[in-house]
């Protein structure tokens, strides 16, 4: 150790009792208001307050969206490389994508201010009606988007946001049950299944990981609605997911392919977009669509407050709404398609497919996902308690 | 030098298995990462170079490994520098005080992961800080600072105190002594400890993922993330290198702090 | 480690602020930009975090919500309406799940040790330690993946369990389903941080004196008293440090029970995580969580402080 010399030693001083005091005593003023101040910040990051005329954020020199690069925050399936490029080369904008797993933990980084580079998110219905809230997207500008009215009718006025304000429907398909059908002989046809076979099926079974969908399809199966709002139907609910836990090898809403194929997991509830292109590749698999009735969302393209570059935003939305790029979308993505014009033009192995476009009997049996205001929090406990036991 | 023979006691054995056990895994990998198998089965299908093909043609992950560089180099160049004088500091003065800077420049080894990033995410957010890729960097440097010191503390504890001596009494000023004659008994432990910075930084997972925005995507989240969603063998690949990348600077690293504290000898 | 807070008795001084300010410029320069950083990203977070664990249920876009101790009491107190003993259940399999990997790298690690320490030929030594704990250095999220695909249902595991079978003609040796159960977590757990503990007992058995024991097996004792009476107490304080090194670093851990366990196994970490960037997104109990793992590391640290021996420490 270098020995202390003298020469470095500063020669140091002793605080008096009533300086340190006071040193201490502003200390703790300044921290405590820098902490009080810490709280607003955090709220006003997480729900901006709501300005008068989003016009969005203009590109330096007007060019209107001929440059830039577009940061694109969207789930695992919605994207490819040849969608991708296929835009680079339209517009000339370079488009960098980035993968989240449910629509909550979107949320959630949004809120922690991790979002500030996105300038498309594609939340699903009842998170859209949640962030409007939050006052978190910005209202679309009609003039700016071309190709609305190739939408079907439905989804014209849609419930979660009217008259389509904030949003443009993207893609809507279903949940249901994946199996492989060389490990499962008798094909499951409805949710009571997992609990009928469960012991049979021990560990190889998974549910998605998401609270809504999976809470719900527990509601579903004991005949109340996906969105009940009475903590006692929740309760229940709970408790026959509870049943069925032990049996479970995991909540997984993506990645379960490999094991589906290998043998390892047996059936699992997936979205029917990464069910089809399951399928697609190895048709050892099924989907199903439970008949008491299941969840059909819509994911949308929103831009959100903070979006820095919204006219490549708008030129991905007008991008999305053609119908020859929607038509690619459900051939090579297995999105089901809202849009009109590309669903006429779809071969009819397509449109007759009932997994892709469920017939009307079965459809009006299902329910979409719609916000449940002060029951999220019921949800919320139960979820915890079950992944967390 | 004696040979090294084939233990025949129970812990030689052991220990020889454990070995087995340690490596195992990283061998795994590596054998899997030439199966010519679109799915990972345990059915060997043949040697394949495609997953490294298919490794390099992957830009997300040449993106993310761009990220994780920039990141890893920035903050450990800067807390290499802030660290070592750090050290030196604590080393040299006595002030009100001391126990405390110490124990906090101690902290980031001690308290997990988990709870350092939990409070960088909230202290960023109430501060109105946009997450970012320098946001990232600024909350690895918290780290790197740490072990850099920590490292850096401890070879100062065995230097010869006379070297430095000499050189004020031949008329240095202290910035010159320091300069000349300490950074260059400490450059061992110095880079030693950057080298360790610098893993710990490329592996970091925790910090990353609460501190990452505005379009930044480090490797391990980008792993992480891949792993979580369904995975092609060619993270196996990629597996492989990035361990043997790290295992060759940790090897390097370990050899320069044993060569440093055997120079004293 | 440092020593306790001292203040430097030092000789006082009275003359005027440019000669106090020309003494502090060296220590400043040394130590304030360091200082400075540690003080923004380390210490204030934690004191915000603190601070906002005192508010119950603190959701990101809250903007008033009242000082309260109500995360705290949700947590702790079964007496509130609001207490749901699933979180005591998280932090107790965490400490669980820490103490059995401490106990398996303990009763491994060992004899590794020892082995390394006192058997293997002398030149070898160092070499064979930077060897054993050179993978601690490399990424854990990808050794965690490797045993993933090593302990799936048709993994590598029972490929290689078949193939033992196929050896003894008419028995099935039983195949293991360990992945997305706890018995994945303690392998994932105990693989990752079994370098610790060999690393640290190696350092202390290394200075053991080997002529104590050959006088105590000199004085007529078995091995096994060796081992027990003089092995044993000699390297104790080694033995703390590891464990509680282990028990501390495995508490905390994320990968291991995200990618190895299942629906069954979420560990304080893991519901961190999800308070802050997951579906809950309540950031007052995360917070509270938080603090009340680092409590128990401090507690942890403050036992290996006490009773640990240093140098294993510092070594590690």
């Amino acid at each position: 150790m270098p020995r202390q010399r003298a020469l470095y030693l500063p020669r140091a001083y002793r605080l008096g009792p009533t300086r340190r005091r006071f040193l201490q005593g502003s200390a703790a003023a300044i921290a405590g208001v820098t902490l009080a101040n810490c709280r607003q910040n955090i709220a006003q990051q997480a729900a901006p307050e709501a300005e008068a005329e989003s016009t969005g954020s203009t590109t330096e020199g007007g060019n209107g969206g001929g440059s830039g690069v577009l940061h694109v925050y969207t789930w695992a399936d919605y994207t490819n490389d040849e969608m991708v490029n296929a835009f680079t080369e339209k517009t000339g904008i370079e488009v960098i994508v980035d993968i989240y797993d449910s629509n909550e933990t979107m949320l959630a980084k949004m809120q922690a201010g991790g979002g500030d580079a996105y300038s498309i998110i594609y939340p699903s219905d009842y998170m859209v009606q949640q962030m409007i809230e939050l006052n978190m997207l910005t209202k679309l500008e009609p003039a700016r988007i071309s190709g609305l009215d190739n939408i079907f009718d439905k989804w014209q006025d849609p419930v979660y946001d009217p008259g389509n304000t904030f949003s443009v429907p993207f893609a809507w398909g279903t949940t249901g049950l994946l199996y492989n059908t060389d490990v499962i002989s008798d094909a499951p046809e409805d949710w009571d299944y997992l609990w009928d076979n469960s012991s049979a099926l021990s560990k190889q079974m998974t549910l998605l990981d998401d609270v809504r969908e999976t809470m719900g399809m527990v509601l579903k199966s004991l005949g109340y609605s996906y969105n009940s709002t009475d903590p006692a139907e929740i309760e229940e609910a709970y408790e026959r997911l509870v049943e069925i836990k032990p049996d479970l090898a995991s909540f997984m809403s993506f990645g379960f392919e490999d094991g589906l194929l290998s043998g390892d997991l047996a059936v699992v509830m997936a979205y029917s977009v990464d069910a089809l292109s399951s399928i697609a590749e190895d048709d050892r698999l099924n989907y199903v669509i439970p008949s008491s009735g299941s969840s059909v969302w819509t994911d949308t393209l929103v831009i959100p407050t903070t979006a820095p570059n919204a006219d490549a935003a708008y030129e991905w939305i007008n991008f999305n709404l053609d119908p020859a790029i929607a038509q690619l979308n459900t051939e090579t993505l297995f999105n089901a398609t809202p849009n009109k014009v590309a669903y006429e033009n779809l071969s009819a192995e397509f449109k007759n497919d009932e997994k892709l476009f469920p017939p009307e009997e079965l459809l009006a049996k299902c329910e979409g996902i719609a916000p449940v205001g002060d029951a999220a929090s019921v949800y919320d406990e139960f979820w915890t308690r079950v992944t967390s036991a | 030098m004696p040979k090294l023979s084939f233990p025949n006691t129970w812990q030689g054995w052991l220990t020889i298995a454990l070995f087995g056990f340690m490596y195992g895994p990283i061998v795994v990998l590596g054998i899997y990462s030439f199966n010519d198998s679109r799915r990972y089965t345990s059915v060997w299908q043949g040697f394949s170079l495609r997953w490294y093909e298919s490794l390099f043609q992957d830009a997300r992950i040449f993106r993310a490994l761009q990220d994780t560089l920039f990141v890893a180099i920035v903050a450990v160049a800067i807390s290499s520098v802030s660290g070592t004088l750090m050290a030196i500091g604590l080393c040299k003065y006595y002030f009100p005080g001391k126990g405390v800077y110490r124990g906090v420049s101690y902290l980031p080894l001690i308290i997990p992961d988990i709870s350092i990033a939990v409070a960088t995410l909230v202290f960023l957010a109430s501060m109105a800080i946009p997450l970012s890729i320098w946001t990232i960097i600024a909350a690895h440097m918290v780290f790197c600072l740490a072990y850099i010191a920590v490292i850096v503390s401890s070879r100062l504890g065995s230097l010869d105190p006379n070297l430095e001596e000499a050189a004020l009494d031949l008329g240095a000023t202290p910035t010159q002594a320091l300069i000349k004659v300490l950074l260059p008994q400490l450059m061992p432990a110095i880079v030693a400890g950057c080298l360790l910075a610098f893993v710990l930084s490329v592996d970091d997972l925790l910090i990353s993922s609460f501190t990452a925005g505005g379009g930044a995507n480090p490797l391990p989240l980008e792993i992480f993330s891949r792993i979580r969603n369904g995975v092609k063998p060619d993270m196996n690949a990629l597996s492989v290198l990035l361990i043997l990348a790290s295992g060759m600077i940790a090897a390097l690293a370990e050899y320069l702090r044993y060569k440093g504290s055997t120079m004293e000898r | 480690m440092s020593a306790s807070l001292s203040k430097g008795r030092l000789r006082g001084l009275a003359t005027g602020w440019g000669y106090h300010l020309s003494r502090l410029t060296g220590p400043l320069a040394l130590l304030g930009p360091a200082g400075l950083w540690l003080l923004l990203f380390l210490v204030l977070p934690t004191l915000l975090i603190l601070d906002i664990s005192l508010v119950p249920g603190l959701r990101p876009e809250d903007v008033d919500s009242a000082y309260g101790l109500g995360n705290y009491s949700k947590l702790f107190n079964p007496f509130d309406p609001a207490f749901d003993p699933v979180y005591l259940q998280v932090i107790w399999r965490s400490v669980y799940y820490a103490t059995v990997s401490t106990l398996a790298c303990l009763v491994l690690g060992f004899p590794v040790a020892y082995w390394l320490a006192i058997m293997a030929p002398r030149r070898w030594r160092n070499f064979l330690v930077v060897a054993f704990v050179l993978p601690l250095w490399t990424s854990s999220l990808l050794r965690s993946y490797a045993w993933m695909s090593i302990l799936r249902p048709t993994g590598l595991l029972n490929s290689f369990i078949a193939w033992l079978s196929s050896f003894i003609p008419g028995v099935e040796l039983p195949t293991q389903s360990w992945l997305y159960t706890s018995t994945a977590v303690f392998v994932g757990l105990t693989y990752n941080f079994l370098p610790y503990m060999v690393l640290i007992l190696y350092a202390s058995l290394e200075k053991l004196d080997i002529s104590l024991l050959e006088a105590a097996a000199d004085l007529g004792a078995t091995p096994r008293q060796v081992f027990w009476k003089v092995t044993v107490p000699q390297t104790l304080p080694g033995i703390a440090a590891g464990c509680l090194l282990v028990f501390i670093t495995s508490m905390g851990d994320f990968v291991v029970p995200t990618l190895l366990g299942g629906a069954s196994s979420m560990t304080i970490s893991r519901l961190i995580y999800n308070q802050f960037l997951g579906i809950t997104r309540n950031w007052g109990l995360g917070s509270a969580l938080s603090m009340v793992l680092i409590m128990a590391v401090s507690l942890a640290i403050a036992l290996l402080l006490k009773y640990g021996d240093r140098d294993s420490v510092k070594e590690a």
